[in-house]
This record gives structure tokens, C-alpha cells and sequence, in this order.
């Protein structure tokens, strides 16, 4: 290793290495290059010390500021609650039946119940509320188990359908399969199907069912098929089955019946929420007074 | 101010830049006062005219009303989706500008631009302080005030198209106006300050891209502000007696009666040709004879942007002839005719020094330029005379493809969306068109479906709706049906919208 010296050509000065006469010139990186090298890692360490960065022996360094992402979720969620305070407390002081003659809370109580909707019934009842025929039943029609108008939904919605919740929906439908013969349920069913069909007004009285109905299901379904909503006895005299309109998908809910259930939202949601569900799903299209 | 300029070379002695250009009377100064005035008039008193639209609707004329997303200017209204409009008058600008430019040089530059129309305006309170106080450090003082109050009344007055006009500032200073509009009067008054009262000139010179590509656009036949070499030059002082052939052909007495009528065009063609063989070999620093510019800098000292228009065309040049007018006031003195500076092309032979110059006005570039700036205009106005005045959208809802009733009907769903901006709108109605036996009814009206269904529109202006379509079980299709949604007016039964969209059916 040569001693340094200055390089006559460019005014550098030589490190005093030197390979066959060739010499390395010290060109030392720009200095406001390394102030600004140092300068971030002073920030990044400083970063370290504010915030989570690196696991311990024993778990993780949580950080002088106590951040964390879901403080920070939390947060941002009650930042968003807080905007929607006022609406909210509008909401919850005009009657429901009222929300229809003020657009602006309509639009927000709506927006809310569809994203409380795609949240909580989704699952079963269908992103658009159109239910899964032999399983749960559609929203979106004129045909409602326990009743189509605002209050009727908002009671369902909170406290649910055999939900086991003290002021549940509840009914519950013989299995007649233990009870009659399966030639009385075939007739049975052979009754029910002509309920629907408006031609056979007249003609359905004289078939072996007729009696058999009015004997046993015409206490909850009505005289003519027309359901009880006090019982959530659905209507048998449309073109709408939840579990199926086939002669023998009636066979066999009159021998051994399925009837659904539905979770009681009261305590898992807020009433301001059920509200907006309520107002969201009779907006839907079935909607009664 | 330091001087600027963007010349490496020195000119032929060194000039001193004032700090302020210095005033010129004349007739390009008269144009260029009348349009600053008038530019400032339109940007300032714009946001101040009413429009009557009706009720709950803006009553200004011109508005940028950001939270609605709309842009009001008299009896239009623009949405958005309009924005190929927008496009068609910014192309209609560009072409218009480089007709412009290729036409006349930097005209734009020199007498529109609101760059140049408010440095134009700090420039003569600048004057008017140094007249009034003098210099020193109360002109200092009294120039930053003036330049301050300036930016704010440009910063409150431009605030004035996003937010009503007239209450502006009286929100504005009871603090009741809302944070956004505070901050666009900061950067708005912030960039007044910082562009036009201090950096100025500077702005054309060093930031603006468009002197940038001028040389692209001119060509020779070009109307720009030229210094005749051959008449000018060389240089003289006063005393210094002028060219033989400038006094010999009577320059002077042609003054009285005209530049139209010429000498006999030969010789003087020749002479002036010799007059510039003898100007750019005669540039020795004390010649014997001198052409007609007696080098006061006049030129120079009343130049916006400080350029030396003697050394020929250069970026630095705005095209506002000040210095044409300065120059005429000094020949005027001289009693020499006007013109040795003034707009000129560069390519035509001239007869004399003092024929106007001849411009072909009808050159291809030209006309190009022209027609494209035309198409564009008519583009946007048949854009705006055919604006869509009601907008509406109908949204299939897919899930449940259709909804099976009770009777045995089917039900398509819709997400209805519909904008208007037709004044004195108030209903529309709306029926299915190609389905037979269709029944409507929408989400929120408590009516039976019916074939035509009509609804009020608020005075926002819009409807937000779930349109129920029924059909009864035997005219519902197998699968897929296509239709129309057609909306009318309620009571006129003109139509304004017809949907396309299609009715989904249970397969069979």
C-alpha cells in the first residue's frame, strides 16, 4: 500500500491502494447523501421506539405509544359512529312508520339496515333477501310467515323465531306422521294442492282431504288455506312453498314437518340497527302497512 | 428586482434594467390597458352576475358548485360525465391559440394571459407608488401592502366561482365561512403573491412552457415584433449623422403623407439593401454615419420582460409591443417615421422600409390550425346544445334473479337511478314498453302496481328508487325478455329517457 497522495489529474485524493499502478481516487459519497442516510436512521429508530417493531423473548415490544392496529380500528369505528350520531338519534325518535316522509333518514336508515342486512342475514336469507327455497324464506315477496309491516318485521328481527328468547316467535307443527296413515296424508296432500288452483273452488269439497283438513289443519292453516300469521302458519292457497309445491314435498312436511328457525338479534344488535333492518327489508318490495 | 434575462449574449453595451419597467404611451399600450382592464372586469365581476334557475337551485351565473358535482354557467348545466365537452373547448384553445401564434406571434402572451395581465397591474402600482412616495423604504413598505391587498382581493375574488359571490365575504370575515373556502383564498392569494407580484416576468421566462414551443409554430410569414436591422443600424448616437440613403430617399417627408405611398420602389428596394450590407459590416463602436436607432434603450427599459428586441426574435419576448411604442415616441421626436420596431413578417421583399408589411393570411398552417379550432368549437356546441337533460339508469337486481308472488305473478327489480337539470321538472312517469301486461310500482309509494307509474322529483333534483315490475304468471317469460323503460314528462307526455333493460323469468 502506497502512501496517499493527490492525484495531479483530478485534484483527488488516492486511498493509497494500488494495483499495477493503478490507483483508487477517494471519492467519498456526497455529504448530504450520508445526512440524509443518517438522518433516516435516526427516524427509523425512533419509529422502532414509538411503535410495535420487533419480538421479544417474552412476546413484543409493544411500543412507548401504546398503538396498536386495532385500537386504532376501534377508533376509527367510534370516529364513524360519532358522525353518525344525529342521524341515529333521529332515527330513534321518529315512530317507523314515520321514517317513509323524511327522505334523507330513509336513505340513511336504508343504507344502514343493507349493510347490517349483508352482515347479519345474508347467510341465509341471500345478499338481495331472495332465501333458498327449502330453506329459509324470501324477503322480497308479498308472502310473509309472521307478517309483512314494519312493526311485524322489527318483532321478528329482535327477538327471533322458535329462538329460544322469552319473547320469541314460536309455533310448532304436529309431525302427522305419527298420527295418521299415510293414505289420509296422501289425501291430505292431494286437498292442499288443489288450495292454489282457483278452477277447483267447487270441485275440492267432495275430496277424501276435505274433511281430513278441516279436522286437523284448518285450525292454524284456516278453512280455505289462508295461514295464520299468529301461528306463522304459512298460506297454503298461493303459488309460494318454502319447503317445496310438489305432491310429494307436501307428503312429507305434513308427515314430518321442518320449520325454521331464526337467531333473536336483540342484544347481539343494537335497536337502532334493527330498525334500519326492519325499514331495509320492507323496503324490499313486500313491504305491508 | 434583478434584472432578468435569458440572453448568454451581452448586448452591444451593457444596459441597465430598472427595477420596474419603465412607462410607454402609445397604441399598443392603449390596447393593452383597455384589455387588462377588461380581463380583470370579466375575472372579477364573472361570480357576481345572477342567473335565475328556480327554486333550491344556485342563482349564480357562473359557479363551480364542487359538493353538487356541477359546473353552472348561465342556462347550462355541466355533470361530470360531460367532461368530453370540456375537452372539445380546452382542444378549441389550443387550436385557437397556436392560429393565433402562428399568425401573430406570442399575441396571446403579450395581451390576454392572466400571467401577463396581472404582472401588467403590479407593474403600474408599482409606477404609481414610485410616483406618489418616491423611493426608498416607504415605497418598499407601501409596494408590499399594495401587493398583499391585490393577492387578497384575487384570492377572495376567484373563491367567488366555488361558493355564492355576494355573501362570500361577509362570511369570510364574521369567520362563518366554511374552512375549504379559507384555504382557497390562502393559496389562491399565496400564488397571486407569489406569481404575479413577485416572480412576474420571471414566470414567462423560466416557467411557462409555451415560449418553449413558439419556434414550432412560427414560421416567416409570421407577425412578430421586429427591429428593421437595415433601417436601424448602425447605431448612433444623436449627433452622429444618419445614413445617406435614409435621409437622401426623405423619410421625413414621407411621415406627412403616409406609409402607404411609397418612393419609386426600385432604388430605395436597392438602397435598403445596401443599408443592411452597410449595418452589419458597420458595427464598429463609433461609426461615422448611423442609422435610424440612436441606441437610448427605450426599447429595453419599457420591455416587460427586459429582452433587447434588437438582437432579433428570442424567447424572452412576449409579443405586447411596448417596445414598438416606445420606439415611435422616439422617433416621433426624431421626427423619423414610426417603425423601426414594429410587427413584421420576416420573409417578405419589401419595397421600403416603411410598406406595411404584406402578410398571407390564408397559409396552410394557418388555415389548419383554423379549421381544427372550428371543428373543436363545434364539437363542444353541438355538445351543448344536445346535453341529455334527464339521466336515468335502471339496474337490474340479480339476486334474486326474479321474485315468484303469491298469485303466481313474477317481479323483476330495479335499481332506478334518475338526475335531471330541466328546469321546472316536477313529475315523470314511467312505463314498461314491450312487455306486455307489465305492472309498476316503485319501493316507496304505497300504490297498487299500475301500467304507468308517476313520481314527484324533489328539489334535489334527483330519485334514488326501487322500480317494481310485476307480470302476471302467464305473460311471464321463460328466461330472458328484453324491454324498455321509458320516462316522460308527467304531465306533457314528452319523452325523456328510454332504458334498454330486460325482465328475467322462471324457466319452464
Amino acid at each position: 500500500m502506497a502512501a496517499p497522495e493527490r492525484d495531479p489529474l483530478t485534484g483527488y485524493a488516492t486511498t493509497g491502494h494500488e494495483w499495477d499502478g493503478i490507483k483508487e481516487l477517494t471519492t467519498p459519497i456526497p455529504h448530504w447523501w450520508v445526512t440524509v442516510f443518517l438522518g433516516s436512521c435516526l427516524v427509523a429508530l425512533l419509529y422502532m421506539w414509538l411503535f410495535p417493531s420487533f419480538a421479544t423473548t417474552s412476546g413484543v415490544f409493544k411500543g412507548t405509544l401504546g398503538w396498536t392496529s386495532e385500537g386504532q380500528f376501534a377508533e376509527e369505528m367510534a370516529a364513524g359512529r360519532a358522525a353518525q350520531a344525529d342521524w341515529r338519534h333521529q332515527l330513534a325518535q321518529t315512530p317507523l312508520d314515520q321514517v317513509e316522509s323524511h327522505p334523507d333518514l330513509r336513505r340513511f336508515a336504508i343504507a344502514g339496515g343493507r349493510a347490517a342486512f349483508n352482515e347479519n342475514c345474508a347467510p341465509c336469507h341471500g345478499v338481495g333477501a331472495g332465501g333458498q327455497i327449502g330453506q329459509f324464506p324470501a324477503l322480497v315477496d308479498d308472502d310473509w310467515l309472521w307478517g309483512g309491516s314494519l312493526a311485524a318485521i322489527q318483532q321478528t328481527v329482535r327477538f327471533g323465531i322458535r329462538s329460544g328468547h322469552e319473547e320469541t316467535r314460536d309455533s310448532m307443527m304436529p309431525a302427522f306422521g305419527e298420527m295418521l296413515s299415510a293414505a289420509e296424508i296422501d289425501s291430505i296432500a292431494d286437498y292442499v294442492l288443489t288450495l292454489s288452483d282457483p278452477a277447483a273452488v267447487v270441485t275440492r269439497a267432495s275430496l277424501p282431504g276435505a274433511e281430513l283438513f278441516a279436522a286437523n289443519c284448518a285450525a292454524c292453516h284456516g278453512a280455505t288455506g289462508e295461514g295464520s300469521r299468529d301461528f306463522g302458519a304459512p298460506r297454503l292457497d298461493d303459488a309460494i312453498w318454502l319447503y317445496g309445491g310438489t305432491r310429494d314435498a307436501i307428503r312429507h312436511q305434513i308427515a314430518t314437518p321442518r320449520m325454521g328457525m331464526m337467531p333473536a338479534f336483540a342484544g347481539k344488535l343494537d335497536d337502532d340497527t334493527i330498525r334500519m333492518l326492519a325499514l331495509y327489508v320492507h323496503s324490499l318490495g313486500g313491504g305491508e302497512r | 428586482m434583478p434584472a432578468t434575462t435569458l440572453q448568454g449574449l451581452a448586448p452591444s453595451r451593457a444596459i441597465a434594467r430598472p427595477d420596474i419597467p419603465h412607462a410607454t404611451r402609445g397604441r399598443f399600450r392603449r390596447i393593452k390597458t383597455s384589455l387588462t382592464c377588461l380581463m380583470l372586469g370579466i375575472y372579477f365581476l364573472t361570480p357576481w352576475l345572477r342567473w335565475e334557475r328556480g327554486e333550491g337551485l344556485p342563482g349564480q351565473a357562473v359557479l363551480f358548485d364542487l359538493p353538487g358535482r356541477r359546473l353552472m354557467v348561465f342556462g347550462l348545466e355541466f355533470w361530470p360525465q360531460d367532461l368530453p365537452i370540456a375537452v372539445g373547448m380546452m382542444i378549441f384553445g389550443a387550436m385557437a391559440l397556436f392560429f393565433a401564434t402562428t399568425l401573430a406571434g406570442r399575441v396571446w402572451c403579450g395581451f390576454a394571459c392572466p400571467q401577463t395581465v396581472w404582472s401588467d397591474l403590479f407593474f403600474a402600482v408599482d409606477r404609481l407608488i414610485v410616483r406618489l412616495v418616491g423611493k426608498g423604504a416607504s415605497e418598499r413598505r407601501l409596494r408590499t401592502v399594495a401587493w398583499l391587498l391585490i393577492a387578497l382581493a384575487t384570492g377572495v375574488g376567484f373563491t367567488g366561482y366555488f361558493i355564492d359571490a355576494p355573501t362570500l365575504p361577509g362570511l369570510l370575515l364574521t369567520g362563518r365561512a366554511p374552512a375549504i373556502a379559507y384555504a382557497t383564498v390562502l393559496v389562491l392569494t399565496g400564488t397571486t403573491w407569489l406569481l404575479a407580484a413577485y416572480a412576474r416576468e420571471r414566470v414567462c421566462l423560466h416557467m411557462c412552457p409555451w415560449p418553449r414551443f413558439q419556434a414550432a409554430l412560427l414560421d416567416r410569414q409570421s407577425l412578430v415584433v421586429t427591429y428593421q436591422h437595415g433601417r436601424g443600424e448602425p447605431r448612433g448616437r444623436r449627433r452622429t449623422p444618419l445614413r445617406p440613403d435614409l435621409a437622401l430617399h426623405g423619410f421625413g417627408e414621407l411621415q406627412s403623407t403616409g406609409p402607404a405611398i411609397g418612393p419609386a420602389p426600385a432604388a430605395p428596394r436597392l438602397m435598403g439593401l445596401v443599408a443592411e450590407a452597410v449595418a452589419f459590416s458597420a458595427l464598429a463602436p463609433s461609426p461615422s454615419l448611423r442609422g435610424d436607432c440612436i441606441d437610448c434603450t427605450r426599447c429595453v427599459t419599457v420591455c416587460p420582460t427586459g429582452v433587447d428586441i434588437r438582437r432579433g426574435l428570442q424567447m424572452g419576448c412576449i409579443g405586447c409591443g411596448l417596445c414598438i411604442d416606445a420606439c415611435n415616441e422616439v422617433m416621433a421626436r426624431l421626427d423619423r417615421p414610426e417603425g423601426l420596431i414594429r410587427f413584421d413578417v420576416e420573409s417578405a421583399p419589401r419595397r421600403s422600409f416603411l410598406a406595411p408589411p404584406r402578410v398571407d393570411w390564408l397559409r396552410p398552417k394557418a388555415l389548419a390550425f383554423g379549421l381544427a379550432a372550428l371543428l373543436a368549437l363545434g364539437f363542444s356546441g353541438y355538445g351543448m346544445a344536445t346535453l341529455a337533460q334527464v339521466s336515468v339508469h335502471a339496474e337490474p337486481q340479480r339476486n334474486p334473479p326474479f321474485v315468484q308472488l303469491s298469485d303466481g305473478s313474477v317481479r323483476n327489480d330495479y335499481a332506478l337511478r334518475l338526475a335531471h337539470r330541466r328546469a321546472g321538472l316536477a313529475r315523470v312517469a314511467l312505463h314498461a314498453e314491450g312487455l306486455n301486461g307489465a305492472l309498476l310500482r316503485l319501493g316507496t309509494q304505497d300504490l297498487p302496481a299500475a301500467e304507468v307509474v308517476r313520481v314527484a322529483i324533489g328539489s334535489d333534483r334527483t330519485l334514488d328508487e326501487r322500480l317494481l315490475v310485476v307480470l302476471p304468471a302467464r305473460a311471464a317469460p321463460s328466461g330472458r325478455q328484453d324491454f324498455t323503460v321509458v320516462v316522460r314528462e308527467a304531465e306533457t307526455g314528452e319523452e325523456l329517457a328510454r332504458i334498454p333493460t330486460y325482465f328475467w323469468g322462471p324457466e319452464r
